[in-house]
């Protein structure tokens, strides 16, 4: 059974991890034989070959790590106080449905709003809440992240509170449990796969929102402030040096993810684990 | 079906002891004129699930409420386990509303679906009622592997559900029903999703546990033959509005088999109770 077992991980493998990692060997291929840049007819100026990029990620890894650390913050930051207001907003919601799921509409509608158009006007709220620049900042792109991440856990986390099994509810009643306890029995671990929905959305906005509010950020610092900072100054090595960071960044995160969702969802029903 | 083998194999004495040794009484259930009403979505007039249904149930006995859909059996049932108020009418369970015996915990109810928490073993599902209840975990524990040695399942006490297939889960919610010592079992359709081979296995089994543990059984089923294999009597239901029709005593001996599916006087009564039903 085992051995079934094996095969068959190994063959979802070979679509999920080799033929990605193929097709992007074919791109490096052709970027750095200047192939890529026929196609796209541009310059090693503009798009500079890979190996140049990796050797600038080489020599200025301290500047970048510190970049690469504030980014990380406040992405993390966001994601964190984001999920937990969500789950919170999931749980008044549920606690009231009556208006609960109009509410969260509404609340959706925060998504609609461009990040680019929050990052400014949230620098501008919090330009008293501090003496220190970078601290003012640092809250101000976290309060973008916050709200970027807030509305997908709040969807989901009510999906995963009152979506249950036909029955389920039934069941505890017929046990005369009360609802403290159907709400910790039941909606909780109920909700956790949904939980995970919403990271897998979450984890990615969270990233992208970090990088776009550090443009408008007062204090220079962060992987996508460095990008921009690059670019105005024509510096484009360095830019594509900073992009890559930022991609890795996303992948490393998103990877953790993958993995704790493994760890936790892994006896649930077999399509949580297919996803 | 691995796990049956374990089942029929075992001594099952205990059970016997287990049971009276908690001195439980047998119930009686005492419906009188109930009437359920649902209101309209659409604001014209009410729905009549029930209409003035009016029925005995004795200590232990298997009782059957057989019908079409739409009939009510299963609002009839809910009604008994307090999980829908009549509109007139009453319940009466030895004395006390349905509702202080929800409270009391003594229901055991298994639904259309086997209701199995995905992120619990079979092992913990079958123990999450007895942790409402505040049973130490030791005699939570004891009572698990004997609820499951009866349903010929202890082997698989560590798998998921989704581990399990329909037929092995259902046993586990049969289990999970009788692990509180319920005094009244409640049995919702519970074989309804199976497939025969499945749902006659699982018929020997309940009328082993049934005489096992002498509880009182309502078993909800539109299958005539499956009401008359079972039951002592059966409850026919007919629709529009939901009423009780006719009352049909099953004088087959017991303990029965499957092979007394084969014999005439089993068929006469299932054309008994088909005969029963009006306005179908």
């Amino acid at each position: 059974m085992n051995k079934k077992k094996h095969r068959k991980i190994t063959k979802d493998s070979v679509t999920s991890v080799l033929y990605p990692l193929l097709f992007g060997a074919v791109i490096v291929v052709l970027w750095q034989t200047q192939i890529l840049h026929k196609i796209l007819g541009t310059d090693t100026f503009v798009l500079p070959l890979p190996d140049r990029i990796f050797t600038i990620i080489g020599d200025n890894m301290g500047a970048i790590m510190e970049n690469v650390k504030a980014t990380v913050i406040v992405s993390l930051g966001g994601l964190i106080l984001g999920s937990a207001l969500g789950y919170l907003l999931g749980m008044i919601a549920m606690a009231f449905p009556k208006w609960g799921a109009g509410g969260l509409t509404v609340v959706s509608a925060f998504n609609a709003v461009p990040i680019i158009a929050i990052a400014p006007i949230l620098n501008n709220l919090t330009k008293d809440f501090s003496e220190d620049a970078n601290t003012r900042s640092m809250i101000a792109k976290t309060l973008v992240v916050t709200i970027t991440c807030t509305v997908a856990m709040s969807i989901n986390a009510f999906r995963g509170f009152t979506e249950l099994k036909p029955f389920s509810l039934d069941l505890m009643k017929s046990y005369a449990a009360n609802k403290a306890t159907i709400f910790f029995k039941l909606r909780v671990p109920n909700s956790l796969p949904y939980v995970f929905t919403a990271l897998r959305v979450s984890v990615p906005a969270s990233i992208i929102s970090a990088l776009v509010s550090e443009y408008f950020a007062e204090y220079i610092i962060g992987v996508g402030r460095q990008i921009r900072e690059n670019i105005v100054l024509a510096q484009y090595a360095t830019a594509w040096a900073y992009i890559v960071v930022a991609c890795a960044i996303g992948i490393v995160l998103y990877l953790i993810l993958l993995f704790a969702e493994g760890i936790l969802l892994k006896n649930r029903r077999p399509r949580w684990k297919s996803v | 079906m691995v796990g049956m083998k374990n089942t029929n194999d075992m001594d099952n004495s205990y059970l016997n002891n287990d049971m009276s040794a908690t001195g439980e009484i047998g119930s009686e259930i005492t419906i009188e004129n109930l009437s359920i009403q649902f209101p309209d979505k659409d604001g014209g007039a009410p729905v009549v699930a029930l209409q003035n249904v009016n029925l005995e149930i004795k200590p232990g006995e298997f009782i059957t409420l057989v019908g079409p859909s739409g009939c009510g059996k299963t609002t009839l049932l809910r009604t008994i386990a307090d999980l829908q108020q009549p509109t007139t009418g009453s319940v009466n369970i030895r004395g006390k509303s349905p509702r202080e015996i929800r409270k009391e915990k003594k229901f055991g109810i298994v639904f259309q679906n086997p209701v199995l928490y995905d992120w619990r073993t079979v092992r913990r599902n079958v123990c999450m009622p007895m942790e409402l209840m505040g049973i130490p975990k030791k005699e939570r524990t004891a009572r698990v592997t004997k609820m499951l040695e009866l349903v010929g399942l202890y082997d698989f006490g560590t798998k998921y559900p989704h581990e399990l297939s329909g037929g092995m889960q259902q046993r586990v919610g049969i289990a999970r029903a009788l692990a509180i010592r319920p005094e009244i079992l409640l049995m919702d359709e519970p074989f309804s999703a199976l497939d025969e081979f499945t749902k006659e296995k699982l018929h020997v089994d309940l009328l082993r546990i049934w005489s096992k543990t002498k509880k009182t059984i309502i078993f909800v089923t539109h299958n005539i033959s499956e009401a008359v294999l079972l039951s002592d009597r059966v409850v026919v239901l007919s629709p529009h509005p939901g009423r009780v029709s006719a009352i049909v005593d099953i004088d087959l001996e017991r303990p029965r088999g499957l092979e007394i599916k084969d014999t005439d006087k089993f068929n006469a009564l299932v054309s008994k109770v088909r005969n029963s039903f009006e306005g179908v």
